[in-house]
Parts: C-alpha cells; structure tokens; sequence
C-alpha cells in the first residue's frame, strides 16, 4: 500500500513536473515608467481588442502610446516609409502574412522572447504561417480563411429547386466543388435582380481567389525554384472559371472593380445568392438592421477543385515587435497579452476565428450555451477549412507579383485576352521581378 | 566681408532666408527623387539609394506599353477634362453674372463640389456609377430605358467617361469662380460702347468679354493642369486604374509602383516623365497667357 502510495505520488510529481510548462501562466511582468509606443490598425472591428489595453497596463505598470491608428495598405505605407526613412522609433506594429515578409529583418524573432510552452498554444500551422526565414516575426492575432455563405431563401425555394432536380437531375445543395458552384451561380443567376455570386475582381483580391482554385486544380503559383508556374493547364482552367461566370452574366459586371466589402454588400443585399467569403462578415450578414437576409444565412465549406482540393487561402492579422524598440521585454509582454485567452476570446465573440487552439472550443460552446446556433456553426465550419489553408508566397515580392496578376487576370475576364495569353504576360512579368530580386536566375 | 557689406549684397542677404527654405523644401527633396530615378531605390531596401544604375529606370519605362498607354490616357483625360470644364465653367459664371438677386448665395453652392475631398466625390460617383445598385442605373430601369444593367465602371469608354465626370463635377466650379472674378472685373464702357455701335450679345461676347476673360482662362488652365493630379485619390477609389488598366492614369500607375510594388526610384523616373509633361502645358499655357495680355493692352 505504501509502496503503492509512493509510486502514485511519485507518478504525480513527475506529471507535475512534465505538466509544469505548460501549466505555467505567461509571465507578463512589471515594467513601470515605460512606455511602449505602438502603430495599431484601426477600424471598428479592430477596436474593441484596445479596450484592453488598460488592463494590461494595470498589470505591468508600463503605458501604452498608440503614434498610429490607420487601415492596414495605409499603415504599410508608413512602415515603408519609416524603413526609408530610417525613423522607426515605435516598438510594436499590426501586421499581416501577406505584409510580412516585405519589412526585411526589421522585427524580432518572438520565438527569442516567449516560452515555447506558450508558443504551444497558439494553433501550429497559424504560427507556422507567421514565420519568415524560420524567424517567428509576428504574433498572429485573428486568422481569416473563405468559406461559403449562402442565401436560404434562395436554396430552400420548392420552385428553384424543382428546376434544378429537372435540370441537373440532383437535388440543390451548397456546391461541393467548383464546377458545381459555377453551374449552380450561372443556373441561380436572374439579373439585376439576384446573381449567382460575385468575387473581389481587383488588387490581390483578385490574386487571392484565383490562387485559391490554381491551388485547388493542383497547380501553384511557383515551383521550389521560383519559376511562375500559374500559367499551368491548372492555371488556365482557373482562370476560364472566372471567365464562364463573367460571360453567363451570373455576377454583376462591376464585379472586376468589386472588393470584399461590395461583395459584402451585395450579398447583404439579397442580390447574390452564393459568396466565397471571410469569416468577419457571419455576423453582419445576420444583423436585421443591416441586412436584408438575417435569419437565411447557411453556411458550408469551401468547394474543392479539379484535383479534389481546397485551396484556401489564409493569413492572419498579428503584431510584431520592432528591433529598434528600446523595451523589448515590454512589448513582448504587451502582444502576448493582447492574443491571450482572453483577448482571443473577445474577438472570438465578435466573430473572428482565433489564433489560439482553446479558443475555438471554447467560443462554440459559448455560442451554444447562448442558444446561438448560427455563430457557432460559422466557427466549425470555418475550423474545418483552416486545416488546408494555405498563406500566399511568403517573400518580399509577392505583393509585386500580384501586382503583375491581377490586371492580366481582369483583362481575360473581361474579354480583352484569352486566358491563357493573359497568365502567360502575368507570368512573363512575374519572371521578370524575381529575376530583378535574385529569386530567379 | 566687403563682398557682404556691400550695398549690392543687401537684396540677397534680405532673400536668403526665403532661399534656404525653398532649397530646403523644393530643391531638396525634388534632388534627391531625381537622384533616385537613377536608382534601383526600394523603400523596403533603403541601401539601394546607393546604387546608380544611369537611364536603366528610363529605358525600361520607353518599352513599357503599359506606362505610355497611362501616360496617353492622362493626356486625355487632362485636355478632356479641362476642355470641359472651361466651357461648363464659363457658362457657369456667365449665367451667375447676369443674376442681380442671390449672387451670394449661388457662389457659395457653385463652390460646394470644391469642399469635397476627392476620396468621398470617388465614393460618390463609385455609387452613383455601380452597375448593381448604381443611381444611374436603377433611374434607367425606373424610366424603362434599360432592361439589363449598363457596366459604367467596367466596360472602357464608359469607364473613363464615368472618371472624367467625377473630375468635371468636383473641378468646374473652379473655373466659375475665376471666371466670374475675371467678369466682375470687366471694364463695363467698352461694351455698352459696342451696344451703342449695334453690336449683339454674341458680338459683344466674342469680340470684347472673351478677350478680357482669355487671361483669367489661362491662369485657371494653367493652375488646373497642374491641380488635376489630384484626381488621384478619385480615380483610385473609382476603378483603381482598372479593370485591365482600362482607366490607369499615369498618377495610379505611380502610386502602384512606388508605395505598393517598393520600387521608389521606377517611380519617380515616371514621375520626372510625369513634371517634364506637366512644364509643357504650363509653359503652352503662359505663353498662351502673355499672347492674351498683349492683346488686351493692344486692345486698351
């Protein structure tokens, strides 16, 4: 009994021990009479996380001075700016996956700074998604991955989907793949008054979703030595989709000007009855004093393409801390407690798909609890995607590739060149800057 | 130290404040983006200001179809746009100056477009052109004139037409309100001299207030010219050059390559191409401005 008693104990101590790390809060520390100078993204729906600040000043005794507050393309402006201008004087910035790896090594490796055992609960691949060269450079904070929403009024009407047993033979479900999705828009499209769908038809929107279905079809934007291989047969194929839809009149013709808040919009609307969209419009789509379809709003995974893929495309918002910042543990401190538990909580609960593995959970059975079944449908389904997310290309020029993309990938929607003479100039000119950076000899 | 006592050295010791500090916010920065046109200058990359790398910038924009397709675009847009707003303009401020009652008040509201930012006018008219839920569009179908919607903001002609209306709206009133100063200014014998030698309101109009007015054009065109690029913001919000560059001005182009793409010194290599350009119309402009003058003091 003894014996056993100590081998039980024993067990525990080593349990303890093991568990120990994991177990072990965040140290957040005390840092008084600091100030930490940061550049935020602003916006409503950025806000409310700020709200915290307080708090954590509270708990470290250091302060906070927000010198910037601005949307994301504005702020990347000033960071360029700041990095020419040799004037990077701020400690912690907002920043993005697809931002990143543009900003040199002017951030440091968190990976130095935080505890692997709270790196540990951050959801792998995100973090995974936040490192540049191997060097963690950005704390992700929300991840954004497009899924399906879909206007049930339409879906569940006995009439269309009569026709469309009659047509197609199969009942009228949320498509599964993207040549059903295609058919189902140009099938469901009745202009002006409702359209089968619509995509973000500029910048690298526009970029974005035609990676998405490239990747889909089993093509990539580039193979391992950088040659640009989206000018594929894949590449082709998923160029033609945006094609077919545009010349069926299944999207309203502006859709090449389009961006995700007039995508957003429209569907509000009533006027699109399919959208490949982010996770941060589910609960603008069911607000009554904002749109017209609350209550009718379904939700189902991304559609897989020709190669029985989904080619999610994701990245999150994060923060990251200068090299230059003279307070370096502070600033750590300040973007670890602003992704804690409790700060992913609260954007959970406005929406956003948090960057914390605990948080999911934890949000859907909230959601649940409250009796809303519809948020906490919006957080399994989006969940499911992130596990085949990918980021775009994390190096310095993807931006500037994806500047060459998109004007080439309008030109072939809207009839100016084929598809495929379209990805060949795009892919021509994307050769051309990647030879300029060194990527490509 | 005689040369700076001397009475001659006066005038420039008074200048040199004033020429410092336009050294220091002209000549300086304007120096350093020429310089770096030489360059393969990227904002992310500050060390390659170093790096000279002679016309390569300017050679490889003359190849560019892209980059003249912007900059024969821009041309049109600025004579277009100017054009029209010099006759709207002037029909304007003619119609303002023959009202007696409210003059005021119609001054104030001709200047109301002018109070816009052009970031919300580019909202305004996104709105009013959209294709989907566009005031033009949905005024089309309510009159039963259209039965599909019209793409403004997609489909060339129409897209530019639709950018050129936005600049027109927010800019006219510009030219009204110099024009109408030039009309209040206008000496009032010579033409009730013409009204008594049987001179119509056409003859009077072209013969005596055009002339008198031809400084005041040119002093608006010249300023306008220069102040168009503010279409910048209007144009980017509204197409964003695009779709397929179909509406790519030289300034949207620019501001693509040097703040979104990094690559200041491709940049401003457009944008010396861009000054060299924006000095022609000024000098046509004032020399057109002085062959008016001259006229004018012929005339008086």
């Amino acid at each position: 009994m003894a014996v056993r008693g100590m081998a039980g104990a024993l067990s525990a101590c080593v349990l303890l021990v093991l568990a120990g790390p994991a177990l072990a809060a965040f140290d957040y520390g005390k840092f008084p009479g600091t100030t930490v100078k940061v550049k935020l993204i602003g916006g409503t729906q950025y806000e409310k996380l700020y709200t915290r600040i307080p708090e954590w000043e509270k708990l470290t005794g250091a302060k906070i001075e927000i010198v910037s507050s601005k949307n994301y393309f504005d702020l990347d402006r000033e960071i360029k700016q700041d990095i020419a201008g040799g004037t990077i004087n701020w400690c912690v910035a907002s920043n993005h996956t697809s931002f990143a790896p543009q900003y040199g090594d002017i951030y440091i490796d968190l990976k130095e700074k935080i505890p692997a055992d709270e790196l540990a609960l951050y959801v792998p691949g995100t973090l995974q998604s936040s490192e540049i060269d191997g060097r963690l450079v950005q704390l992700p904070r929300v991840t954004d991955v497009s899924n399906l929403y879909y206007n049930k009024r339409v879906y569940d009407d006995p009439k269309v989907r009569d026709a469309y047993k009659a047509r197609f033979g199969k009942a009228l479900a949320p498509p599964a793949t993207y040549d059903e999705f295609k058919q189902q828009a140009i099938f469901l499209a009745n202009p002006p008054n409702l359209y089968g769908t619509a995509f973000a038809g500029k910048d690298e929107g526009m970029t974005g979703r035609f990676m998405e279905i490239l990747r889909a079809n089993g093509g990539d934007m580039f193979d391992k030595d950088w040659n640009p291989t989206f000018n594929s047969p894949e590449g082709v194929a998923a160029l033609q989709w945006f094609v077919d839809l545009y010349n069926a009149k299944a999207v309203p013709a502006g859709t090449v000007n389009y961006t995700w808040d007039d995508i957003g919009q429209a569907f509000a609307a009533g006027t699109t009855a399919v959208d490949l969209d982010w996770p941060g419009f589910a609960a603008f789509y069911n607000d009554k004093s904002k749109s017209k379809i609350a209550g009718d709003v379904g939700f189902a995974v991304a559609p897989t393409g020709s190669a029985g893929k989904r080619g999610g495309w994701s990245g999150s918002h994060s923060f990251s801390v200068s090299k230059a910042c003279p307070t370096p543990d502070a600033a750590v401190s300040f973007v670890v407690f602003m992704t804690n538990d409790e700060s992913e909580m609260m954007e959970a609960e406005a929406g956003n798909l948090p960057t914390r593995t605990k948080v999911f959970a934890d949000v859907v059975a909230k959601f649940k609890a409250d009796g809303n079944a519809y948020m906490a449908d919006m957080f399994q389904t989006w969940q499911t995607s992130l596990a085949e997310a990918r980021t775009p290309p994390l190096v310095p020029q993807w931006i500037e590739v994806s500047n060459v993309v998109w004007p080439q990938l309008q030109a072939a929607i809207v009839g100016q060149k084929t598809p495929k003479e379209a990805l060949d100039k795009a892919a021509a000119d994307a050769r051309a800057i990647l030879q300029d950076a060194g990527l490509l000899k | 130290m005689s040369l700076l006592s001397s009475p001659r050295a006066a005038p420039y010791l008074l200048l040199l404040p004033a020429i410092l500090v336009i050294l220091a916010v002209v000549a300086v920065p304007l120096g350093v983006s020429l310089w770096s046109s030489f360059t393969p200058y990227n904002l992310t990359r500050p060390a390659t200001l170093y790096t000279f790398i002679g016309w390569r910038n300017y050679q490889r924009l003359m190849q560019e179809p892209d980059f003249w397709w912007a900059f024969g675009r821009t041309l049109v847009f600025v004579t277009v746009t100017l054009n029209l707003e010099l006759v709207l303009g002037l029909g304007l401020a003619l119609l303002v100056n023959r009202i007696t009652a409210g003059q005021r008040v119609l001054r104030t509201i001709m200047m109301f477009p002018m109070m816009f930012s052009p970031i919300l006018v580019g909202f305004q008219f996104k709105y009013i052109f959209n294709d989907a839920v566009g005031l033009v569009n949905n005024a089309l179908f309510d009159l039963g004139l259209i039965r599909e919607p019209i793409p403004w903001l997609v489909e060339g002609t129409l897209a530019n037409i639709a950018v050129m209306t936005a600049e027109v709206w927010m800019s006219t009133s510009v030219f009204a309100i110099l024009l109408l100063a030039g009309l209040l200014a206008l000496p009032k014998e010579p033409m009730e001299a013409a009204k008594v030698d049987g001179c119509g309101p056409v003859q009077v109009f072209r013969h005596i207030t055009l002339p008198f007015l031809m400084p005041f054009i040119f002093i608006a065109m010249t300023i306008r010219s220069l102040d168009v690029a503010r279409a910048y913001d209007m144009v980017r919000i509204m197409t964003n050059g695009g779709p397929a560059g179909r509406t790519e001005l030289l300034w949207t182009l620019m501001a693509r390559i040097g703040y979104q793409n990094s690559q200041m010194g491709m940049a401003n290599a457009m944008g010396y191409v861009s000054i060299l350009t924006s000095i022609l119309f000024t000098v046509y402009f004032y020399r057109r401005l002085v062959a008016a003058r001259r006229y004018m003091e012929g005339v008086e």
